[in-house]
């Protein structure tokens, strides 16, 4: 797809350019034609004031030639000339000729005559002649002939200065319409910055802030942003209505089954198909999550108010289980990840860790460059290097011993790779067990901003 | 030991109670928030297991005001919710412990019986007094280590008293913690119990204090 600003820019550019030439055109068409008539006009001119001084002085020749002596006639070639001969063999002609003639008058005829011939020098001419009858008995012929090139240099003058001027008028159009579509154009620039800048800040975008054009689209984008949210949120709360309403049946069957148990009824292919129905249960739930979370628009966590909180609850769940909490947690943390997936990521790895620790489990979480590292280690035996990979695929339980489903590890995996974090298990350097190290990507701190 | 179990699902309650019921406690079920909320705040539980999503108020709801108006029972919260944020939520709320359903009912009696154990400080499973002993764990009560036969209302009198060890208990209290909400208490039957634990277990583990009630002192 052309950008806007090509759009704009190449049309802009079109338009100018066909103005300019249709005005080109037409402007260059009516000077020309001006230039020409002005031109016929003045010959015309030069020959009615040779006709009125052949009439005035036509029986005094010497008279004759000093009212028609205009320096123009006078110098050599210049360009402008006349020439009188009449019925009686008498010929004048302007010095300017030299001894050039103008062309033989045609036949006798009433009306004047223009046209345009090559004078024997070569020149082209533009000539008016007229027949004319004095007293009623002798016939004269005036000729009054100028140089066309003196017109043709005039109108290439002209055209220069008419293509040097629409030149700079084209420059100037062009640098405007530049101007034009970046200021036009600058609103969606500031959008699309105000979008980014919500997704980092959650700020919103106000319409009234945009052009009359543009706002539509920003009310738009808000609905849009608004919607994709609510769909996500609906879509958790229908994974937890059916969870809910499908777990507490399944509760209920497992009790019926472990009374059977008690009563010496065989049901442990019934117990191991609920087991199997629960856990898949459970990873359909969590996978809808992670898709659900990868679709979303991003947010933004308080991280330091969330997992202090996991900290808090975590720390009650310890002391029952006879273990000790303590926690790290870096003030300022502000995480791009839904609240409820970075309670569910915690939430797991916490849970894990309090299982399988001995004694200690320990919450760490700072910022690290533009990423936010959370880990959370204990003292307990930790994953062998080679079941590492294992321990993040759905159901695999490395160790039958505790209770669970095997599923912890690969929902957080799931949920940590659908925001393009990463879950890391390691060997923890404190505390001797499992180190699992989270990696998020963190948001602007309010106070950068 | 008194229970209140809140929770809508009248199966599931119903099963919840048999298994309480037959570990020698007794279980006033509460079908929605409201009730549960009254019945919390108004009668001695020992344990209060709520369910997360009742009808009428929900759990967190109920929990968060029972807190608020000083009842400091140990609840233990139940969830068929996917996420940890109900979970979270519950113990932010002031719940003690919690259970994910779909739960096996051996582990929510251990859930119940650790916190039980935990209000009254005691570590062990099984409390020992001279040569009598209660495994909290199967209610299985020996004198000198020989298995001694009681019935369901001689283990919940024994029960809380060795839970209480070292406190006198009044008949009132007891008769309060051993008989649920709609049941006929008799403050007199108590004396019939006691006088029955004395006649299986000795007379010196639980004394009379004439007049205010029954005590086991000290056990271990």
């Amino acid at each position: 797809m052309i950008s806007l600003r090509r759009r704009a820019v190449a049309g802009g550019m079109l338009w100018a350019a066909i103005t300019i030439f249709l005005g080109l055109a037409g402007l260059s068409s009516y000077t020309l034609t001006a230039t020409k008539q002005r031109f016929t006009d003045q010959v015309a001119n030069q020959h009615t004031q040779v006709v009125v001084a052949l009439g005035n002085y036509y029986e005094n020749i010497d008279a004759l030639r000093r009212t028609i002596a205009d320096p123009v006639y006078q110098r050599p070639f210049s360009g402008q000339y006349w020439q009188i001969e009449n019925d009686q063999g008498l010929l004048l002609t302007s010095p300017s000729l030299v001894e050039t003639l103008l062309p033989q008058p045609s036949a006798p005829s009433e009306g004047i005559e223009s046209r345009e011939f090559m004078g024997q020098n070569g020149e082209r001419l533009f000539g008016v002649a007229q027949w004319l009858t004095l007293d009623g008995e002798s016939s004269w012929h005036v000729q009054v002939a100028a140089n066309v090139q003196t017109l043709d240099a005039e109108i290439a003058d002209l055209r220069r200065t008419l293509l040097l001027a629409f030149a700079i008028i084209c420059s100037v159009g062009i640098i405007g319409a530049l101007v034009q579509v970046t200021v036009v154009l600058q609103p969606l620039n500031d959008l699309r910055a105000d979008v980014k800048r919500r997704w980092d800040e959650e700020a919103g975008m106000q319409p009234s802030a945009y052009p009359i054009e543009v706002a539509p689209l920003v009310t738009d984008i808000n609905t849009l942003l608004k919607r994709n949210q609510e769909i996500i949120g609906r879509s958790r709360r229908q994974a937890a209505d059916l969870a809910h309403a499908i777990k507490t049946p399944s509760a209920i069957m497992r009790n019926e089954l472990g009374a059977l148990q008690t009563r010496g009824v065989a049901v442990t292919d019934a117990m191991n198909a609920l087991d199997t129905l629960d856990a898949q249960l459970k990873r359909s739930f969590a996978r809808m999550r992670a898709d659900g979370s990868q679709n979303a628009m991003p947010v933004i966590t308080d991280g330091t108010e969330t997992l202090s909180r996991m900290a808090r609850a975590f720390t009650a769940l310890a002391r029952n289980a006879g273990r000790t909490l303590s926690s790290d947690i870096a003030p300022g943390l502000r995480v791009r990840i839904d609240k409820s997936d970075l309670e569910e990521i915690t939430g797991n790895l916490l849970d894990n860790a309090m299982k399988w620790s001995t004694s200690h489990v320990h919450l760490n979480a700072a910022r690290s460059g533009n990423k936010i590292i959370i880990k959370i280690e204990d003292d307990g035996p930790g994953i062998a290097d080679v079941d590492k990979t294992l321990a993040t695929q759905s159901g695999q339980r490395l160790d039958t011993v505790k209770p669970g489903t095997g599923l912890g590890l690969a929902i957080v995996d799931d949920l940590v790779h659908a925001y393009d974090g990463a879950l890391t298990l390691g060997q923890s350097a404190e505390h001797g067990g499992l180190c699992a190290e989270i990696t998020l990507e963190a948001a602007r701190s309010k106070a950068s901003r | 030991m008194r229970i209140l179990l809140a929770e809508d699902e009248p199966v599931l309650a119903d099963q919840i109670r048999s298994v309480m019921k037959s570990e020698g406690r007794v279980v006033d079920v509460a079908p929605n928030g409201v009730e549960a909320q009254f019945l919390a705040e108004t009668e001695p539980y020992d344990v209060i297991i709520l369910d997360i999503g009742l009808p009428e108020r929900d759990g967190i709801t109920v929990l968060k005001n029972i807190r608020a108006e000083g009842v400091s029972t140990p609840v233990l919260i139940l969830t068929a919710r996917n996420d940890w944020s109900d979970r979270v939520d519950g113990l932010d709320a002031g719940a003690d412990d919690y259970l994910s359903k779909p739960f096996h009912m051996p582990e929510l009696s251990a859930r119940v019986r650790a916190m039980i154990r935990r209000k009254v400080g005691q570590t062990n499973t099984v409390f020992q007094k001279d040569d009598v002993s209660f495994d909290t764990r199967n209610n299985q009560v020996t004198v000198n280590g020989i298995p001694t036969n009681l019935t369901a209302q001689e283990v919940a009198v024994l029960s809380y008293l060795f839970h209480n060890s070292g406190r006198l208990v009044s008949r009132t209290e007891l008769s309060e913690h051993i008989y649920q909400f709609d049941g006929d208490r008799d403050s007199n039957t108590i004396a019939v119990f006691v006088n029955r634990l004395r006649k299986k277990l000795g007379n010196d583990l639980i004394e009379t204090v004439r007049g205010r009630g029954y005590v086991i002192k000290a056990a271990a």
